[in-house]
């Protein structure tokens, strides 16, 4: 029974004008949005290794000049693409992609695509994951929105009922039947992406397994809006209400339950405006020591310390620069206040995070969408991964020209210069972004809401489908 | 007939809760996205008001150091931040150049949450160093804004292809149109009272709840009568252009479940792919040059700057020579060289910053050719502009605050260049920062856009009726 439902409707998907040429489109759409992806990817992943070369060119070539003017003149952290970019690209366009690594200062991310585009921009771009999560859950509301009540309607309901089918084998045949062609669209670009992926092997490394959760994350997501929509044909009277309320469904869970928790986090939790958050980094760093004055209360203070610890009398006597040692505890002390503010951030972020769980309850469409751009590493928490990471650098950076200054020189000698050879002894920036394990670990509470969402859509469906 | 068309068709709209259902719905939507926009309004405002008083708090404070030290008094602050220097009050003092909300803001979004709306500029730093990000998680970017304006593109077209995407093929699946086909009206002029009627409802219950729901939000309506009613205006002409739609979807297939996915189509055609297939088309054709290039560029014109710094000043001096004559002193500090040097700097980097600005404006050049090909790109750039939130806004803002940043800038040179000291006279003499909105262009093109789109498709609607004779079955 359950196969000759499969048969039977599959068959019926096929030779409706519509469904071919909505899985056309659908096809088409996708073909194009990987084909556009991957010219970006590449294009940027050659615009990243370039920008990296020159950038640590241009700081090796210093010449000889003193290393606190050297951290002065800082260094850039780039910030590179990953390969499942390709069919996710979360909030990148929202994040800049290059952080400047300076003394005394942490700066955020700069220049982000958004910002340099039109205000069409927001409406979204033609890429993969604007497909796989907004395309093909209405394309399952279309061809499935009548699989029970077309029966009804034509009067085979009645002639099924009398051939004493089983309701739950009718349903099973169905969710089959309109599963089935979604599974193929799924796997066939997932599989074209993963070629495409491995075979650019220049750039960041790609798993096969983070593709693979991938997809089963997006089959889970899809399994959701199936047993909805079914559900909903089972219980509606006409097409065309089934209809109705499918789309309403889609509507609620993937425009505006976004869009309205977006905006609930925001009036809940919000950010500080930019400038906000500068007048407070910059009322604690004033309230701490600052390494460019060593004649504030701070500085005394820790003068005194040294000198205690050394035992020694006066400066001179130390076995290193003094000045260089207060520079340095200085930009420990600035660190601490950045860590501080942007701990705060995140924070906030974490709270925000917690209301779009609480209205996930809403929608399959959230977890589905922070899991996919966490397994393409395109979130949010990514990014922040990597803002850490620039950040650690830039203290290490710091530390390092520092204990320079304080080696080679004595207290109170001015116009020390490092050699021009100097700069190559810093250490490279590289950042490895987090392991699929750890993604999963981190988004625990999306996994586990998706799989309500889908354990409750699937009772509802089978528990009340019953009888026909 | 019309009459009775009316009256009858009126009567079932309100015994189905069709006129019932959507006067709910409009409250809702309407209001929860109004009080949505106003919060952010306010919480804009509010920002602006705090930074200017605290503005007004450390401007007290530079009167009196100024006071104190103009009376030969020991001032306890930082030496280099004393207010008697040129540039401690350009680099530790500067004005707050703000962008207030207008009244209408809550209509759109648009670029508001990723823009910021104030800046300080200083006369140190460059106007690359001029952020103009907010500080936004950018998940609620990605999300975007549940608005006034997206209530209107979004889901106001879903809310007339619900209610409209049958109204002749049930007539016709219920065997009632043969009975109307005997009555003595046009079948065109039946179906298009029809849906009249239901576009007049839209139009009545959408005017009322915009209305009442903006006076229960505080907005000021009557001094903002005039925008309000170009914002109506466009939001129906868009609604028209659905109803048009759906006439012809009518006219043109057969059955309920037809119209209703060609129509859904038409929906993501016109509001998700168009915009999407546009924008990236933009992108593709007149690519942004990568920042990160850029950034190497920016350096490496640094560095050479750096270099030659003292080089650069004597030039600078040079092509500057009423500086150089009223310099009594001769006195040279670090600011003289990097103020001069950071001049050279700005004008080398120029074509490069040009380059992005000049693709920027390809790109909008190109979507400006083509935003005809879809109503819902019109219309969000109009609510944008009405609500004074689109991209042209903050480009102006942008650029207002460069020319600001400049004046700020040249108003401390020449008292740099000839050693003066900053007196608590020149206090009243500081430039300020004013913001004055964009000339907003008419909405009338808006509204001619709408209304020709309009009748290309109630034209190819009523070529059915040619056609009809040729083919098999007839719309009956």
């Amino acid at each position: 029974m359950i196969q000759k439902t499969i048969n039977k409707e599959l068959k019926e998907l096929l030779r409706d004008g519509r469904v071919r040429i909505s899985l056309f489109i659908v096809l088409l759409l996708l073909g194009v949005a990987v084909w556009i992806s991957s010219r970006q990817y590449q294009h940027n992943n050659r615009d990243y290794a370039a920008a990296k070369l020159s950038e640590r060119a241009v700081w090796e070539g210093q010449g000889e000049k003193n290393p606190h003017s050297a951290a002065h003149y800082g260094t850039y952290a780039f910030k590179p693409k990953y390969p499942l970019s390709l069919i996710d690209q979360g909030v990148d366009k929202y994040i800049g992609t290059s952080i400047f690594l300076e003394a005394h200062k942490r700066n955020e991310a700069q220049f982000s695509a958004a910002t340099d585009q039109t205000g069409l921009a927001r409406f979204g771009d033609l890429t993969p994951d604007f497909i796989l999560l907004f395309i093909i859950p209405l394309l399952i509301v279309l061809l499935g929105y009548n699989a029970f009540t077309k029966e009804r309607e034509l009067g085979t309901h009645s002639l099924l009922k009398s051939a004493g089918a089983k309701g739950w084998k009718i349903v099973l045949g169905k969710w089959t039947a309109l599963f089935l062609p979604i599974l193929t669209l799924t796997a066939v670009l997932l599989l074209l992406a993963g070629l495409l992926l491995s075979n650019l092997t220049d750039y960041g490394v790609f798993q096969w397994s983070s593709l693979a959760v991938m997809g089963l994350v997006y089959l889970l997501y899809y399994a959701v809006f199936t047993n909805l929509v079914l559900w909903v044909s089972h219980w509606a009277k006409r097409s065309g209400i089934s209809l109705v309320i499918s789309l309403s469904l889609w509507i609620v869970a993937c425009l505006a339950a976004p869009k309205a928790a977006s905006n609930i986090a925001e009036a809940r939790h919000p950010y500080p405006t930019r400038q906000e958050f500068a007048a407070n980094v910059i009322k604690d760093k004033d309230a701490g020591l600052d390494g460019h004055n060593p004649w504030s209360k701070q500085a005394k203070l820790l003068e005194e310390q040294v000198l205690k610890e050394y035992g020694v009398d006066s400066l001179q006597q130390l076995p290193f620069n003094f000045n260089a040692y207060l520079a340095q505890k200085g930009e420990e002390h600035e660190a601490e206040v950045y860590f501080k503010h942007y701990n705060y951030l995140k924070e906030q972020y974490e709270n925000q995070s917690g209301t779009y769980r609480s209205l996930a309850l809403l929608s399959p469409f959230l977890p589905a969408r922070f899991l996919s751009m966490a397994i393409a590493r395109t979130d949010y928490t990514t990014h922040w991964d990597f803002s850490d990471a620039a950040e650690n650098y830039r203290i290490a950076t710091q530390k390092f020209l520092n204990n320079n200054t304080a080696q080679n020189t004595t207290y109170g000698e001015s116009g020390y210069k490092a050699s021009a050879e100097f700069w190559q002894e810093l250490p490279q920036f590289d950042y490895q972004p987090p392991a699929l394990g750890q993604i999963l670990a981190n988004n625990r509470s999306n996994l586990t809401i998706l799989g309500i969402w889908a354990l409750f859509s699937f009772g509802l469906l089978f528990f009340t489908a019953k009888k026909i | 007939m019309f009459r009775y068309n009316f009256k009858y068709e009126s009567i079932l709209l309100f015994r189905g809760r069709w006129i019932q259902v959507l006067n709910g719905l409009l409250i809702l939507l309407f209001g929860f996205a109004t009080y949505n926009g106003q919060q952010k309004t306010q919480k804009r405002k509010a920002d602006i008001a705090t930074i200017n008083a605290e503005i007004q708090a450390s401007d007290q404070n530079i009167l009196k150091l100024l006071d104190s030290v103009e009376q030969g008094l020991q001032v306890n602050t930082r030496p280099w931040t004393v207010p008697n220097t040129p540039m401690a009050i350009g680099n530790y003092h500067p004005r707050v150049a703000s962008k207030p909300p207008s009244d209408l803001s809550f209509l759109a979004t648009g670029q508001s949450d990723m823009f910021t709306h104030f800046v300080k500029p200083t006369v140190s730093g460059d106007d690359l160093a001029l952020n103009f990000s907010e500080m936004t998680s950018p998940v609620q970017l990605l999300f975007g804004s549940f608005d006034v304006a997206f209530v209107i593109i979004f889901l106001l077209p879903l809310l007339i292809i619900a209610f409209s995407y049958d109204v002749l093929s049930s007539e016709r699946e219920s065997g009632s149109l043969r009975l109307l086909a005997a009555q003595p009206i046009s079948l065109y002029k039946w179906l298009m009272q029809k849906l009249a009627l239901r576009f007049f409802w839209v139009v009545v219950i959408t005017t009322v709840t915009v209305l009442l729901v903006f006076v229960a939000n505080q907005v000021p309506v009557a001094n903002n009568f005039s925008t309000i009613l170009s914002f109506l205006a466009i939001s129906l002409g868009y609604a028209l252009f659905w109803f048009a739609l759906a006439f012809a979807v009518n006219l043109w297939a057969e059955s309920s479940a037809k119209n209703a996915v060609a129509l859904l189509g038409l929906w993501v055609l016109f509001v998700l792919l168009i915009p999407s297939i546009l924008n990236q088309l933009g992108s593709t054709l007149y690519p942004i040059p990568s920042r990160a290039l850029m950034i190497n560029e920016m350096r490496t014109i640094k560095a050479e700057a750096t270099e030659r710094q003292d080089d650069i000043l004597d030039n600078y001096l040079r092509d500057h020579p009423e500086y150089a004559v009223n310099d009594t002193t001769q006195k040279r500090s670090f600011w003289h060289s990097y103020m001069a040097s950071q001049n050279l700097v700005k004008k080398e980097l120029e074509p490069v910053l040009l380059t992005y600005e000049n693709q920027l404006q390809k790109q909008q050049q190109l979507l400006d050719n083509f935003t005809w090909l879809s109503p819902a790109i019109v219309v969000q750039g109009s609510m944008n502009q009405l609500a004074d939130n689109g991209s042209e806004s903050y480009e102006g803002y942008r650029n207002q605050v460069i020319a600001f940043a400049a004046e700020w800038r040249d108003h401390f040179l020449p008292m740099l260049y000839n050693n003066q000291a900053f007196s608590s006279e020149d206090y009243a003499g500081l430039p300020k920062f004013t913001y004055t909105p964009i000339n907003n262009q008419s909405q009338s093109s808006v509204l001619l856009i709408l209304l020709c789109s309009v009748s290309v498709v109630l034209g190819v609607g009523a070529l059915r009726f040619y056609v009809s004779s040729a083919e098999k079955h007839s719309i009956i």
